[in-house]
């Protein structure tokens, strides 16, 4: 008898935080949009399993349902979506998170606080800027190829997080992450409409072999601390990937003599090491293969190649120079961690200086940049096909 | 101690009044040299034929020139394989009702039994409840000689005993303990006959009834493998366990038993190895389906959606959608018909089972998901839970897991996925405190014998199992020696 009162013990003690819900009492949110207009709030949920979407795939009927809720806190607009939805809103599947630039302007942690402190949430969701549009709107857009537009926005940054590096994907728990680790300043995936966003929400806009309106990975978002300062340039948010040695591939395009070659680049890393307190070693390598030439190089020729390795790794060494040079001067955000780095070695030191960083040491940290780039392949084409005719 | 009579007809009288007078006793007196001599037996048990071909016929032979003692005379000159003298009315009785015949002389306190039972009973036929592909494919009987038989030619070892006791104060049925000397456990097969003599019940008609007699524990999953393959109760022998064979009765239990006994089958001998471990590892699998599937689907829907991935929450969700019933009532109630139209359809002649299967797939199947009153989702749960359970050929076995799927449910209902797993707690301490014979119901798992891994989940080759079973037998214990 005694093993079974223990095992009941153990019951009532590891009860968590789950509650008696039926699934069909339930509104489950994937998405969250957060707004500013004006000193009031507003909340947005994407309402994921509306009744309609039973025969959606059928008929083309819009999936989901937005619900949005006005109020001078955060919580005061989650309520009022409460009263709209005729069942339990449950947040514990948010997939993405969406925040305008009013919000991330005035600083992200006075509102950031709601979702990490709901003990139904996940803290797993992606977080992404709004750019140039309002947050909600960007929930709003269905999208033909995922059932419901908060699944295509997470498959959109998961994709571009794995293959291409123009943007990233970054979870809400990492993000604040980020704000609170000494000598760093967080980056966002950033997120805007191409096209009308009234018609993009209509369910005609999947309806069309070409969507009038839809959703577009921007490039990043830079912050400092919990504040928005701007975005970098597509090309840059690459660059700001790798110096973070968050990508495998980058591509990237080469002028010798009026000739484009473009080259992708597989295993690329970087290694970010301190030297002392006022130098920063980074060591890139990287294996590359030619993808398209547009001109004539005899790239039969060992020299040639080795040319144009030559070229990648001073162009390549050129642009990091140039974003390192950008965001020490012009935005003053150390997205790269370089404080950190020298927070994790000399923490004394570094306490003593975290107030100026941003504004005077970082700008005087030097950065020695060495590259290893190397090509490896010309893919299935040994020579240029101009060169091939001949 | 009732004595028989000396006289002849005082012994016709007291037996045919002990019976009642009932029409199908037959009862003879032939005079020889101016003696009684009288005959008796069952008309609807013995074989009358043989009595009149053999019985008369050596009387008749025997009374042409009398030389010595009628009694002697007949007894030594019976055209009988099986000739007994008794001196007792109760053997009287008991032989009588066998189907045997009995022989009276006047003034002789003793009789004549001679074996003339007819064949009350089918032939060896196939098994109906545990088929096999590959295989022999004899079964046991309703006639216990023919099962003993059966054993008999297999192991032909002298050291083949079987004990005998009988059980039941009118059935007077027979129970044989069959083992292997030098292989089996002693001890156990005394404590097997010690608890068999203890019975004090006026009859055993199959060996079932037997089962509650032999454990110690209640527990809804079975302490017996009950079969009647002849194949596995020699294997099993042959690992030193021991069989109870009771007259009457085509299942044989097997003493002891374990759990994972439940997960082999005969074909486990036959097949190829390693496609037998496959096989016994999708078996394992099948085992937890059918235990947790519904339990697991009532406490993710409904206490802990967190761990279930968004999309398939969502299509959940959806199909949830205008469902009247509570989740885990929706469950039960489906698995609650699904259990009645089986058990209607083990019980429904066969000719009648196409109608239960329509009128169930169609029901439950389709009218029920097209109507809304249960969901989708949970006719699937219930499928697969049910299909899972039927690879396992012992319906005990089947029944147990089935109530703990229901406590599953019950505990998944209210405390999720904790519930779920305080009920696994639960039923694994009853396991593993079941225990039979002193054998641990979940060995060789707990306790732990790597040996004994050769043949338990996975199975090696016949060549590298070189032991038996280390639960079951205490001394010999190599199976087979290593080859040179």
């Amino acid at each position: 008898m005694k093993k079974y009162l223990i095992i009941f013990v153990f019951c009532l003690l590891s009860a968590g935080c789950s509650n008696y819900d039926e699934l069909n009492n339930l509104s489950i949110v994937t998405g969250v949009s957060l707004d500013k207009k004006d000193d009031i709030y507003e909340v947005s949920y994407l309402i994921a399993n509306s009744p309609k979407g039973q025969t959606s795939s059928k008929e083309g009927e819009a999936k989901t349902t937005v619900y949005s809720g006005k109020g001078k806190t955060i919580p005061d607009a989650a309520m009022e979506i409460e009263q709209k939805s005729p069942k339990k809103i449950y947040l514990g599947h948010i997939n993405v998170v969406v925040i305008s630039e009013e919000i991330s302007k005035e600083g992200f942690f006075k509102t950031a606080g709601w979702l990490i402190r709901n003990s139904e949430t996940r803290k797993k969701f992606y977080l992404l800027q709004a750019k140039d549009e309002e947050a909600k709107n960007i929930l709003k857009i269905v999208s033909p190829l995922e059932s419901f537009p908060s699944q295509s926005i997470a498959t959109l940054l998961e994709s571009n997080h794995d293959s291409k590096s123009a943007s990233t994907a970054i979870t809400y728990s990492t993000f604040i992450g980020h704000v609170l680790e000494k000598g760093y300043d967080p980056i966002l995936p950033s997120i805007s409409i191409v096209g009308d966003s009234k018609k993009g929400s209509n369910e005609e806009n999947i309806k069309t072999t070409t969507p009038t309106a839809y959703n577009i990975l921007g490039p990043l978002a830079i912050f400092r601390s919990d504040k928005l300062v701007g975005y970098a340039t597509i090309e840059e948010s690459q660059f700001i990937n790798l110096l973070q040695n968050q990508t495998d591939q980058i591509k990237y395009t080469l002028k010798i003599n009026n000739n484009k070659i473009s080259i992708d680049s597989y295993n690329i890393s970087s290694n970010t090491k301190l030297k002392n307190k006022n130098t920063i070693d980074i060591n890139v390598k990287a294996s590359g293969t030619i993808q398209n030439i547009s001109g004539n190089i005899n790239i039969k020729d060992y020299n040639e190649i080795k040319n144009i390795e030559n070229h990648w790794n001073e162009n390549l060494k050129k642009d990091l120079y140039k974003i390192i040079d950008r965001m020490k001067n012009e935005y003053e955000c150390d997205v790269f961690g370089f404080g950190n780095k020298i927070y994790l070695k000399y923490p004394r030191y570094f306490e003593k200086i975290e107030k100026d960083w941003n504004d005077k040491y970082f700008k005087n940290v030097k950065v020695n940049i060495k590259t290893n780039l190397k090509i490896i392949s010309t893919g299935s084409l040994q020579e240029t096909l101009k060169e091939a005719k001949k | 101690m009732k004595k028989i009579p000396k006289k002849v007809k005082d012994t016709i009288n007291i037996v045919t009044n002990a019976y009642g007078k009932s029409p199908d006793l037959n009862t003879r007196i032939i005079k020889i040299n101016n003696i009684n001599v009288g005959i008796l037996f069952f008309e609807s048990s013995s074989q009358t034929s043989t009595i009149s071909d053999f019985i008369i016929k050596s009387i008749d032979f025997t009374s042409q020139n009398v030389f010595e003692n009628l009694f002697n005379q007949i007894k030594n000159y019976m055209f009988n394989c099986q000739v007994l003298t008794i001196k007792n009315l109760d053997e009287f009785y008991y032989y009588l009702s066998s189907g045997f015949t009995i022989l009276t002389v006047d003034e002789n306190e003793e009789a004549i039994v001679m074996e003339t039972r007819a064949q009350l009973d089918r032939g060896v036929t196939e098994s109906t409840s545990e088929p096999v592909l590959r295989g022999s494919k004899d079964s046991f009987t309703e006639s216990h000689s023919k099962n003993l038989g059966l054993i008999r030619k297999r192991i032909k070892d002298p050291n083949l005993w079987f004990e005998e006791v009988k059980v039941g104060r009118r059935t007077e049925t027979r129970i044989s303990i069959g083992f292997i000397n030098g292989i089996a456990n002693k001890e156990t097969v005394k404590q097997i006959k010690e608890k068999l003599q203890k019975i004090d019940i006026d009859g055993i008609i199959e060996s079932g009834n037997l089962r509650d007699y032999l454990t110690n524990k209640p527990s809804t999953f079975p302490q017996f493998l009950s079969t009647e393959r002849p194949d596995i109760v020699c294997n099993s022998m042959l690992n030193g366990k021991i069989a109870i064979l009771v007259e009457n009765t085509p299942f044989v239990l097997i003493i002891p038993t374990v759990f994972i006994d439940f997960l082999h089958t005969s074909e486990d001998q036959t097949q190829k190895w390693i496609n037998i471990t496959f096989t016994r590892i999708l078996k394992v699998f099948a085992f937890l389906i059918t235990l947790f599937t519904p339990a697991i689907y009532v406490a993710i829907t409904t206490i802990d959606q967190n761990v279930i991935p968004d999309k398939l929450l969502i299509s959940l969700a959806i199909q949830r959608e205008g469902v009247p019933f509570p989740t885990a009532f929706e469950i039960i109630l489906l698995g609650i018909i699904f259990e009645i139209i089986r058990e209607g359809d083990v019980r429904s002649p066969s000719n009648m089972s196409a109608a239960m299967s329509i009128v169930g797939a169609l029901v439950l199947g389709q009218a029920a998901v097209d109507a809304g009153i249960v969901s989708p989702i949970t006719v699937i749960i219930t499928a697969i839970t049910s299909i899972c359970s039927m690879i396992f050929t012992d319906i005990d076995f089947t029944n147990g897991i089935r109530a703990w799927r229901f406590i599953f449910i019950i505990a998944a209902s209210f405390l999720g996925l904790t519930g779920i797993l305080a009920a696994s707690l639960i039923l694994l301490i009853k396991l593993a405190s079941t225990e039979n014979f002193g054998t641990s119901y979940l060995a060789p798992l707990a306790p732990f014998n790597l040996e004994d891994q050769k043949d338990s989940i996975l199975r090696f080759p016949t060549t590298k199992i070189l032991k038996r079973p280390s639960y079951t037998t205490k001394k010999n214990k190599t199976k087979q020696r290593r080859q040179k």
